[in-house]
């Protein structure tokens, strides 16, 4: 069964108030979504393109303009958000500061009037999940910001909802916290096993977190899939460099015939890089398109490597890696090495591609351009 | 472009004592880092090189002249900030002339133009020139906040963490290009940061920070692979380096480690190595910290020769790879792994640890003892010296 169905799901604000008509004034454009029940789905996206508009909608904060949302069987259209039995963690805590730790995650059974005995079950029960047992009597001053959001997540997942959606939710932490939270949730998700929709514009907490991934920009969804998928096959340019850090390197290309054999060529470089024969059927002498390749893709090598001699423009020695930029045209083109070797600036490495991970994209649209079968 | 020295520098904020006798000596055309968690000092460090900062005691000196006493417009720096600070109802080629129109300056227009055009050219930000910083994104404002330090020829660039507000793609793009540009450029530059590849990446040598005091002075290589304590390894690598106990037992020819798993004692030899072997018996060890980088830990999820079993905490990918972190009682222990691994949380995983990449350090003081293969290391940090 589907946890959460979004169908056809437009918005629209209102700016008939405002003196320019903005052209493009869908905030979210024909989303169709289908997470599965117990599934874990980010929604992907720089700022402003329409993430934390879908999950207010789906959360009911936000009127639809036109679609349909079905938590489980169920249609929420119509429905106030305290009846879509949602649970909600927002980046800002939001805590009620003269209650303790105890008194939050407890006080929305309360208000409901359930009974005490059975608030305290049911707290008792969950705060070792989120490592907030020893935190029960603190008020929410004395909390570190990790702590903060535990607790934030453990108010959100006691009332037991079908859905649970979280946005942004590590985006207050720094590095060290988030990372570590990052596990923690990752885990505890893992464990409750309900429906969760992620909003982040974090592309690394999105592939490290998430089941499935769906990429939005400029609200329109560019791509739903797992982050194996949307990593190796990006389904156009927007996604190859959203995900993935460095992003993956993206030139311009013109495809010329040496006796038979296709090569990619680049202004002003002498690069070339032999194109894979599964797209022989697509491509031509002179076709221009994008070609984009990874970093982790691009090689350094050895002495007697076929591959071109390139001048090293950028060395950066970040300790685990190391990173080279080489000059393409105008464009930096970047490979990740394990090597040890320390190079600097203006030394010539031969550099080699993996030509079967080279990707084609429309120079026009971005789309990709796939081989026919 | 100038030698800029520290002597002893101290400063204190109320009770804060925030600096706490800093000498650094940074060399002419050095790109310097500063590095060091939150609250370490590092932004004090750099008020005081600007002078916007009076130390109490101590020496700043440019070159052979000491600074103390000259107000911050006659130090010729140029700062960079985090947040821009650039004029909002200025245009950019406004904000880049406004240091030079000023009574100090003085610079006719055809100079100031020339200048202009060339630092933007730097840069990279020519079509700019017009715009006001509203019609900015948040990498152009910082371009033209570094643009404008340039145009003067300073003694030296002051750049505090410039990069912080960028997102993450941005900022390690805006990093290798900087790289590039102060190697064009040649000049002396300090740089606070608090990421840990931005001080890896860019700086010649790195200056640990923290609680006011210097921990560490050395290049990238030198910290990384030889930190001088437990704290400045952590700070180093990402994801963070393993520290867990051990101690430390003689066998016939050689010496073990035993290490506690989720409870179990663990032995694993100590392979030969005639440096680590002499400052073990020179100290008598019995406990110790061992330190181990994240792809110095094999894993199998198969029982294999060599290998202990533990249990999966988590498993997340972490760009181009992933970390496989395992449940080991006290601790934790992470490792490197492949994207796309089909891994169940809380199954079992086999571990090996390299023991011949290890990093020992005290048990009490936390302090850096010995590395296998150090020779190698410090051959390694030398040549980069040399350059």
């Amino acid at each position: 069964m589907a946890g959460l169905t979004l169908n056809h799901l437009y918005k629209r604000y209102d700016n008939s108030g405002k003196k320019k008509k903005i052209k493009n004034d869908f905030a979210v454009k024909d989303l169709n979504l289908v997470c599965e029940q117990g599934e874990f789905v980010a929604l992907l996206g720089p700022s402003g393109c329409g993430k934390t508009t879908t999950l207010r909608m789906i959360a009911g904060l936000e009127e639809i303009t036109d679609g349909e949302i079905f938590i489980g069987d169920r249609l929420v259209n119509k429905l106030h958000p305290k009846d879509r039995n949602i649970g909600l963690a927002f980046e800002d805590y939001a805590m009620y500061p003269p209650l303790n730790v105890y008194g939050n995650v407890a006080f929305n059974m309360r208000a409901k009037g359930v009974p005490k005995e059975e608030i305290d079950r049911k707290v008792r029960e969950i705060a070792p999940l989120m490592q907030i047992d020893d935190l029960l009597d603190k008020m929410p001053v004395k909390l570190s910001g990790g702590q903060k959001q535990r607790v934030n997540i453990a108010r959100a997942i006691i009332r037991e909802p079908e859905l649970l959606l979280m946005d942004e939710p590590l985006s207050h932490l720094d590095g060290k916290a988030r990372q570590a939270m990052r596990t923690e949730i990752k885990r505890l998700i893992n464990k409750i096993k309900c429906t969760t929709v992620y909003v982040t514009h974090d592309q690394l907490e999105a592939m490290s977190l998430a089941d499935k991934i769906a990429i939005i920009n400029f609200g329109v969804l560019q791509q739903f899939g797992t982050p194996t998928e949307v990593y190796d096959d990006p389904a156009n340019e927007f996604v190859a460099s959203f995900i993935g850090e460095p992003p993956m390197n993206i030139l311009e290309t013109t495809i010329i015939n040496k006796d038979g054999t296709f090569f990619f060529t680049f202004e002003d470089s002498n690069l070339q890089i032999a194109v894979p024969k599964r797209y022989y059927s697509v491509v031509s002498d002179g076709f221009r398109c994008k070609m984009g390749v990874r970093p982790m893709d691009v090689l350094i090598g050895g002495p007697d490597s076929q591959g071109t001699s390139e001048e090293i423009a950028t060395f950066e020695n970040l300790g685990d890696e190391r990173r080279i930029g080489v000059r393409v045209g105008d464009v930096l083109m970047m490979l990740i090495t394990e090597d040890e070797k320390r190079y600097k600036r203006g030394d010539v490495i031969k550099l080699e591609v993996r030509e079967e991970k080279t990707h084609l994209f429309d120079i026009e649209t971005g789309d990709r351009i796939r081989e026919k079968n | 472009m100038a030698r800029i020295q520290l002597e002893n520098v101290k400063k204190a904020f109320g009770k804060v004592q925030a600096l706490d006798g800093i000498t650094i000596d940074v060399k002419d055309k050095e790109f310097f880092v500063l590095f060091g968690p939150a609250g370490a000092g590092k932004t004090t460090i750099l008020n005081c090189i600007a002078g916007i900062a009076m130390p109490e005691e101590g020496v700043v000196k440019f070159g052979d002249e000491v600074m103390n006493l000259t107000d911050p417009a006659h130090r010729n720096v140029a700062m960079v900030f985090e947040n821009y600070a650039l004029y909002p109802q200025m245009t950019v080629y406004d904000n880049m002339a406004s240091a030079l129109r000023s009574k100090l300056y003085k610079a006719s227009e055809e100079e100031i133009a020339e200048r202009i055009k060339w630092a933007a050219k730097t840069m990279k930000m020519e079509n700019l020139l017009e715009r006001l910083p509203s019609q900015l994104s948040n990498g152009q404002k910082q371009r033209v906040a570094m643009g404008r330090a340039l145009v003067r020829t300073p003694n030296v660039f002051l750049m505090d963490e410039p990069l912080a507000h960028l997102d993450a793609k941005l900022r390690n793009s805006m990093r290798t290009e900087l790289k590039e540009m102060q190697a064009n450029l040649g000049s002396t530059c300090i740089y606070v940061t608090h990421d840990f590849m931005e001080a890896m990446a860019l700086g010649d040598r790195i200056a640990i920070i923290n609680k006011g005091k210097i921990v560490q002075i050395g290049t990238g290589d030198e910290i990384y692979y030889m930190p001088c304590n437990e704290f400045t390894a952590q700070l180093m690598g990402e994801p963070q380096i393993n520290i867990f106990e051990a101690t430390v037992a003689a066998t016939n020819d050689g010496f073990d480690a035993k290490i506690n798993v989720c409870g179990e004692e663990i032995t694993l030899a100590l392979p030969k190595d005639d440096n680590v072997y002499s400052k073990i018996k020179e100290q008598g060890m019995v406990r110790c910290d061992i330190g181990i980088r994240p792809q110095n830990v094999k894993y199998s999820f198969e029982p294999k020769e060599g290998y202990f079993k533990s249990t999966v905490y988590s498993y997340e990918s972490i760009g181009n790879k992933s970390v496989i972190v395992a449940e080991c009682g006290d601790y934790q222990l992470r490792m490197i792994a492949p994207n796309g691994l089909n891994v169940e949380i809380d199954s079992d995983v086999y571990i090996k640890l390299e023991m011949d990449h290890i990093i020992l350090f005290d048990f009490e003081s936390k302090e850096y003892i010995v590395r296998y293969d150090e020779a190698s290391f410090i051959a390694l940090a030398a040549s980069k010296e040399e350059e």
